[in-house]
């Protein structure tokens, strides 16, 4: 009998546990049909500063040569001697000579590969390769081509040099052949255009792979624009204009902290300068006149921890208002146009009332930290309302829900009444943008109130095109600003979608980056100056124009653009809306100076708005082929065409062991980092623990279990 | 009668556990479940249709294959890294390339669903990825690492594609959460002039 109790019982506790497990099967079978597509359980992870670092090449400083070993994946660094940068300003056009020296202390032949960065949009167009007492001149060639141009040489013994685009603002450099103790020099040439924004001339030279650099405020400039002679001065593209609009996630990475640098700025400025001050190193001036002065660094070299960024601005009385420069290449003429609108202080203190709606994504992939960032920044952008504004809030996912009918006051009920509303939001749903922007854009009728569209989003949408052209068709008077929220946020579809709307671009990626963020953006859309501009060139004159599309100019900004044309005669006129006022100026097309360097920023501008397009769906043959007719045409290293030198004669006998070093061209020696992405998607779920805990719940249960049947069988 | 507690307190542990269990199951469930649902999807992509969505009320949509031979591994990958698409599917993150074009594509996935064959890669293992268009691209794995999630960035590609594999690190923790991250890199295996 109590045996066969006790059998009774193993059976009833197997099947017990059969039983469970079933069940939980079933639960979660049901579960499944259930809710089958809703999001897994996934835990935000918490930045943690302390963690250890794990990272193993990518630990290298920037811009250091390294070499391969015997043993596959390891390198040893070749001591690098030293960095020489020679700046030449030349009004609005900077030229930059970047002398890097090292040497080969090995007791064999190498290949080095050598990765640096450069400011955005530099245009690369010469590079140098000294060995010894021998200068080799690099040529532009379509990026395969070099290549083999490259392997050849290097397999023949012969000394050669590659320079590529790996990123708009990153270069390799490879050198085959490097003889034991020889010095290698490389010599990179570079034209860019400086930034001008209220008042300030700015020039900087990444040095660094460096948190997020913040252009300091550090020159406040409080003067008066009196009567400028538009003449004279040379400049150039101003290719870092919409450096607000794509504020990378990325620092730039430079030389490592081993690298001394010295850096020497020939300053010529076009007119008479103040206020000349490094924002982050000490500086010697050599003042030649109150044009032209030398910069060195004090301490004659600095080690690369930061970026080197030198600020001027113009004497009161020489505040450039507009320039023209030229240049005559080829039957052709290149001119970089620029126009200060006027008085942007004024305009400050007139900041138009302004109708702004605010579009905030909240479908599901808004999950986790990013609806906390644009709940957030939303209510930043609220409470930067002021009285005599108007707005709205549009919340979307699968649906589009607006808090007010129409926009409101910006009244003290309003702001309390959007503010809850916001703190509320949930992220849950699809992401069916276009009826919020249907929505966001509705309503369009002039009201002499600025409209602004302020869009929150990541925007993880994949029907960009046709949400491109509801902007496009739907814009009229309105403008918008995109903010990318979270990680990863679709920054192709930010930035065209901003472009659309002649807007800005702003990127958050971090939580505590948020009110800074914000703040830049609202202080820079309160005022925009002039809108709706138009250029209107010469009739008959053949114009190939970058941008295609002028955007609005807000506060300290200068209009910029660079052309090619045929015909040089007549006037260009600008026109704009100034506060309902409308703005003219009419420049003439007559110059007596030649700027070189103007053909090239053209060419680099060209380029950048074809790249653009690789977003748009054209197809990457289409691009290509434009930019390499460019690129080759004006001598410039691009995404699809590098510079390659080749020495003549052989240096390494072919018996030697290069090989044995440097087997493959194209492994990836210097693993230097591009860019930035900010923190990877959370991988993990709770699955297994999920699972293990079940699983000794059901143990402790039927351990239990057993323990009554003990129990209850004793009791009786 | 005066162990009924412990028969209530049996009961309570058992019902807990079947609640964890399925919430486990279902999520392991889910994933391996919608591969199946995705192939539907993918055939469709294949044949020429832009953005299927696995199912109507979907967020994502089906842009590569994957395939790890050795692994016996094939996966259909979907648009972004959020929590909601890789549930199902790995997730290719938005910003970066589009698996099969020029540059560093970048895919992850969760440790203990999809991915959790990274951890037995090794350098010089093959893996298959089919685009949209029905073109494979191999790629060579090249290393591996671990970094923090937040200083994670694009290598230098020195070829013309990438692959980075990205999940969870340690493998073998139980829970989520967590700030480490195993990524694979892998490079197309170049077809020219290399000596």
């Amino acid at each position: 009998m109590n045996n066969n109790c006790e059998q009774q019982f193993t059976v009833d506790f197997i099947l017990g546990i059969c039983m469970s497990i079933l069940a939980g099967l079933f639960a979660s079978m049901i579960l499944m049909t259930l809710v089958m597509l809703l999001p897994a359980k996934v835990h935000a992870s918490e930045p943690d500063n302390k963690g250890i670092n794990i990272v193993k090449k990518s630990e290298m400083a920037s811009g250091s040569l390294l070499f391969k070993t015997d043993n596959l994946g390891e390198y040893y660094l070749a001591p690098t001697l030293k960095t020489d940068v020679h700046m030449r300003v030349n009004g609005m056009v900077v030229r930059t000579k970047v002398v890097q020296r090292f040497k080969n202390n090995g007791q064999t032949w190498v290949e080095g590969i050598y990765v640096f960065p450069l400011p955005e949009k530099a245009a690369v167009d010469h590079m140098r390769m000294k060995i010894g007492e021998r200068i080799i001149e690099g040529k532009i060639k379509e990026k395969l081509e070099a290549k083999k141009i490259y392997a050849k040489a290097k397999k023949e013994g012969r000394k050669a040099s590659l320079v590529e685009q790996e990123r708009p603002n990153m270069f390799t450099n490879s050198v085959a052949n490097i003889g034991p103790g020889e010095t290698i020099v490389i010599e990179i040439e570079y034209q860019q255009s400086l930034k001008f924004d209220k008042d300030v001339f700015r020039l900087r030279f990444p040095l660094v792979v460096a948190p997020r650099y913040i252009p300091g405020n550090s020159i406040e400039v409080v003067e008066n624009v009196s009567n400028f002679t538009g003449s004279g001065w040379a400049s150039n593209t101003n290719q870092v204009k919409d450096a607000s609009r794509i504020t990378p996630p990325v620092a730039h990475p430079i030389m490592g902290k081993l690298n001394p640098v010295s850096i020497q700025i020939d300053l010529n400025a076009g007119f008479p300068m103040k206020l000349v001050q490094s924002s982050y190193h000490e500086i010697d001036k050599d003042i030649k006149s109150e044009e032209h002065m030398i910069i060195t660094i004090k301490d004659k070299e600095i080690p690369a921890d930061r970026d080197f960024e030198l600020v001027w601005k113009p004497n009161s009385g020489h505040m450039p208002r507009a320039a023209l420069f030229n240049e005559q290449k080829e039957n052709e003429r290149y001119m970089m146009l620029m126009v200060m609108p006027p008085d942007y202080k004024q305009t400050v203190q007139q900041a138009l009332n302004r109708e702004v709606i605010y579009v905030i994504d909240t479908s599901g992939s808004m999950g986790g930290t990013s609806i906390i960032q644009a709940r957030r920044a939303l209510q930043y952008a609220i409470k930067d309302l002021k009285p005599g504004d108007y707005f709205n809030v549009i919340q979307f996912n699968s649906v589009t829900t607006k808090l007010f009918e129409y926009a409101v006051p910006a009244d003290q009920v309003n702001i309390s009444q959007a503010l809850s509303y916001v703190s509320a939001l949930k992220a849950t749903g699809g992401t069916e943008m276009a009826s919020a922007l249907h929505a966001a854009l509705k309503n369009n009728e002039s009201s002499g109130l600025l409209r602004q569209v302020v869009f929150l989003t990541d925007g993880s949408i994949g029907n960009e095109d046709s949400l491109f052209s509801i902007i496009k068709n739907k814009l009229a008077n309105s403008r918008l600003f995109t903010v990318g929220i979270g990680s990863a946020p679709n920054s192709h579809f930010m930035n065209k979608a901003a472009q659309f709307g002649r807007g800005t671009y702003t990127f958050i990626g971090n939580l505590s980056d948020v009110d800074e963020k914000m703040s830049n953006l609202f202080k820079k859309i309160k005022a925009p100056l002039l809108t709706n501009i138009k250029i209107q060139w010469p009739t008959a004159s053949k114009v190939e124009m970058w941008p295609q599309r002028v955007p609005d100019l807000y506060a300290g900004e200068p209009l910029i653009i660079s052309a090619k044309t045929s015909n040089l005669k007549g006037n260009v006129i600008i026109t704009g809306k100034r506060q309902q006022q409308e703005w003219k100026m009419s420049l003439p097309l007559v110059t007596t100076t030649q700027s070189n360097g103007m053909g090239v920023l053209w060419a680099r501008e060209k380029i950048a708005h074809l790249m653009d397009k690789l977003h748009d769906g054209t197809g990457e043959d289409v691009i290509k082929k434009g930019v390499v007719d460019v690129a080759l045409k004006h001598h410039l290293v691009s995404k699809y065409t590098s510079l390659v030198a080749v020495d003549v004669t052989p240096s390494r006998p072919t018996a030697e062991e290069l090989k044995k070093h440097a087997m493959k061209v194209n492994l990836p020696a210097g693993w230097k980092y591009g860019k930035v992405f900010g923190s990877l998607p959370q991988t993990a779920t709770d699955s297994i623990w999920d699972l293990l805990l079940g699983f000794l719940m059901i143990i402790l249960g039927c351990a239990l279990a057993l323990f009554y049947q003990k129990e209850s069988r004793n009791e009786i | 009668m005066k162990s009924k507690p412990i028969l209530i307190t049996a009961l309570c542990c058992s019902l807990i556990g079947v609640v964890y269990v399925s919430s486990g199951l279902y999520i392991q469930a889910k994933a391996l479940l919608a591969q199946y649902l995705l192939q539907d999807a993918w055939a469709q992509t294949l044949a020429g249709r832009a953005r299927v969505k696995p199912w109507s009320w979907a967020d994502t949509w089906p842009v590569a294959r994957l395939q790890y031979a050795k692994g016996k591994v094939d996966l259909i990958v979907l648009e972004g890294a959020s929590g909601s698409s890789l549930a199902f599917a790995p997730g290719h993150l938005q910003g970066t390339v589009k698996p099969g074009q020029a540059g560093y594509s970048v895919i992850s996935a969760h440790r203990d669903t999809h991915f959790g064959f990274l951890k037995n890669i090794v350098k010089g293992d093959v893996l298959t990825l089919q685009d949209p268009k029905g073109a494979g691209h191999e790629y060579e794995v090249i290393t591996t690492e671990v970094v923090q999630s937040h200083q994670a960035r694009l290598p230098t590609l020195k070829g013309n594609k990438g692959l980075m594999l990205v999940t969870c690190y340690p493998f073998n923790v139980v829970r989520a959460g967590g700030n480490l991250r195993y990524i694979v890199y892998a490079e197309e295996k170049p077809k020219d002039i290399d000596v």
